[in-house]
């Protein structure tokens, strides 16, 4: 059932266009996720469904009822903001609960709304701090009881976990996720990290320049990028200029090397020049498994990333990247040393765009 | 016991070589020779006669009801224009910071507010009384905006059904103060021209606190449902509160200490503390400078309060203004 809708959202500033025609749906209790790079418009779309900004035109409709217009407080939407806002003369009680003191609950009400969003998000004890002297991640926590405290229809996140250190930041995602998926509320969360919104979201919404590229789940916008926006963006990805050989077979060729391509070159002409692009994950060394396409090529570099490790090499005249699970048993290659390596004909996307 | 002192005091000066200090050095004995002196002799001075000999007869000066009166009217006049200063000054620096005001606009004010908080004295006095002075300019402008009441009937005839006799009222200058008993040389005078530094020394205090205020509380307070009202009764007033006190108590004491202008201002006749110590000590009238000594010693004790009052609520500002 759809509960949130943003019908052909437009917003400029002056001449410049932040966002353009942005159409979206989202179900009851789904956590989508904006992903793009800064000044793609991601948080003016998020603003724009808080009531922070007013879209130039289009709509946004909640549970059926037109929000277009609705100033921010008359919403009934929760929101966490970058930089966590909590209220800085208040105690951790106080700021959680006052959202439910505005709408005029009872002492009592409030009271036990705010033990159980402290319980929640498993900071009983700090009840009585304030804001200075909670940690980066902790206010964070402070701030998603307090907007999760009025019992919003929508929990809005803006870049939530981007000011805080990396091992918090993986704490908190999961946190944010196990809540979410506790409450049952739909969720929207703005960020530039893939691996966030990979890891969080039911659904992704890719942006740039102020469209939306594609949508999808994680899986879908991981192995099936639709643009080479896209492709780029997510992951990383090996990328070149190839020429169509035979449309009708998938087989296309760069640096005179030949490759197949399970999708298909159908619509490209014999001679045409397309982008190919290839994950890094998707090659493997050939003494391991033999797969469609086969490559001579030239170890460049191997560098340890930690659980993977990633080999550069050249095929034919252009540089790509392999990355392979770093195990004991992986018997590396010699730099400067001639391997053969192997990847499927369904690893090898066209791009469009 | 004395290795880890030793250890202690060689980390110590490893961590703060003297060559570090040595900038603050003029600093220290500018502050020797024109504070801790004076404050010596005006603290030794307080309690000697005139012959030297330990003393607390000059304490005396106190029960005096002419140096009540005078401390009563320097509190009177600097809490009236540390609150004149104050609430003018913070609409101005809400202004330049949370209006919207353009950014030249913002410059020229704080441009102006750094020169204007530091004008004070004789040229301020004088300034003040060559334009709305008896004689002034602006006064001499305002004298002549005047009409007669004969020519408007209307009003002629509201005020006589009021009871007033209009006859007598031929020439009006509703501009000119002069004619509702204002006077530059008097208690109001001097609150008007105190005002000039007061209110500009407010912008420059309170700017900063007012730039700290962060959108975002404003937008979390009104996705919880708070209207601008209670945004600023529950959040922007309480964070800014030991700011704006902080600001005033250094208005107060800025007002409490000054001399020269009420001195060029009203030669004297306004009985402020300041004025009066000038008297004792220079003894063209009153002459007994250790009772001046005694009454600054009173002054000092109040700024004293004044000073510490202020940091403490700077401090609970900046701690606030930390998270």
């Amino acid at each position: 059932m759809t509960h949130l809708e943003l019908t052909h959202i437009h917003k400029s500033f002056g001449a410049s266009v932040a966002v353009e025609d942005f159409n979206l749906t989202v179900k009851q209790g789904e956590f989508v996720s904006f992903l793009g790079p800064s000044g793609c418009g991601k948080t003016t779309t998020l603003r724009m469904v808080a009531g922070f900004e007013l879209p130039t035109s289009g709509n946004v409709t909640l549970n059926g009822k037109d929000l277009t217009y609705v100033p921010p407080n008359k919403r009934n939407v929760g929101m966490v903001f970058q930089s966590y806002a909590l209220f800085p003369n208040m105690t951790v009680a106080q700021n959680v609960g006052y959202g439910l003191k505005i709408a005029g609950k009872s002492k009592n009400e409030i009271e036990e709304r705010v033990r159980e969003m402290l319980s929640l998000i498993q900071m009983d004890k700090f009840y009585s701090r304030y804001p200075y002297q909670l940690s980066g991640g902790q206010q964070q926590r402070v701030a998603l009881a307090r907007a999760l405290a009025i019992q919003p229809e929508l929990l809005l996140l803006d870049e939530p976990l981007s000011a805080l250190d990396a091992k918090i930041r993986f704490e908190l995602r999961q946190e944010i996720r196990r809540i979410q998926q506790k409450l049952g509320i739909t969720t929207i969360y703005v960020t530039h990290d893939q691996e966030e919104a990979l890891s969080l979201s039911d659904r992704i919404v890719v942006m740039s320049q102020g469209k939306i590229e594609q949508v999808g789940n994680p899986f879908e916008i991981y192995n099936f990028p639709q643009t080479r926006f896209v492709a780029k963006f997510v992951g990383s990805l090996n990328t070149v200029t190839a020429t169509v050989v035979d449309p009708a077979k998938g087989i296309a060729s760069f640096d005179g090397i030949n490759l197949e391509i399970a999708q298909g070159l159908n619509g490209k002409n014999k001679g045409e020049e397309v982008t190919i692009a290839i994950r890094p994950e998707r090659f493997n060394f050939l003494a391991e498994q033999r797969k469609e396409n086969v490559f001579d090529c030239t170890i460049e570099n191997i560098t340890f990333l930690g659980s993977v490790v990633r080999v550069q090499m050249k095929i034919g005249n252009s540089i790509f990247n392999m990355d392979t699970f770093n195990r004991p048993s992986l018997k590396l290659p010699n730099i400067g040393g001639k391997e053969q390596v192997t990847c499927s004909n369904k690893a090898v996307l066209v791009l469009a765009g | 016991m004395s290795q880890m002192f030793a250890t202690r005091q060689r980390k110590l000066w490893r961590e703060y070589p003297l060559w570090n200090w040595v900038g603050l050095f003029p600093f220290f004995i500018f502050i020797v020779f024109f504070l801790v002196f004076p404050s010596l002799r005006l603290f030794t001075g307080a309690f000697t006669n005139q012959e030297g000999g330990l003393t607390l007869d000059n304490l005396k000066v106190f029960e005096n009801p002419n140096v009540l009166k005078a401390y009563i009217m320097s509190l009177q006049v600097s809490a009236i224009t540390a609150f004149v200063g104050g609430f003018f000054g913070f609409l101005v620096a809400y202004s330049i910071t949370q209006g919207g005001a353009p950014r030249w606009m913002r410059n020229v004010i704080s441009t102006f507010s750094g020169l204007a908080a530091n004008f004070g004295g004789v040229p301020l006095a004088f300034s003040f009384i060559a334009t709305i002075g008896q004689t002034g300019i602006i006064t001499a402008m305002l004298k002549k905006a005047c009409f007669n009441l004969e020519n408007y009937g209307a009003l002629a005839q509201f005020l006589a059904s009021g009871g007033v006799n209009v006859s007598d009222i031929t020439n009006v200058c509703p501009l000119n103060p002069y004619t509702y008993g204002f006077s530059l040389y008097s208690l109001s005078g001097l609150v008007l021209a105190y005002t000039y530094f007061q209110f500009p020394l407010m912008i420059l205090t309170i700017t900063p606190a007012l730039e700290g205020l962060k959108k975002e509380w404003y937008e979390a307070s009104t996705n919880l449902g708070a209207t601008p009202a209670k945004y600023w009764r529950d959040v922007a007033l309480p964070v800014l509160m030991p700011s704006i006190l902080g600001a005033s108590l250094l208005l107060f004491g800025n007002a409490f200490g000054a001399y020269a202008t009420a001195r060029a201002l009203t030669g004297g006749s306004i009985p402020l503390v300041s004025i009066y110590i000038g008297q004792q000590i220079r003894g063209d009238v009153l002459g007994n400078p250790n009772e001046g000594y005694a009454l600054a010693f009173g002054m000092v004790a109040i700024m004293t309060l004044t000073i510490v009052a202020y940091s403490l609520l700077q401090r609970r500002a900046t701690r606030w203004m930390k998270s």
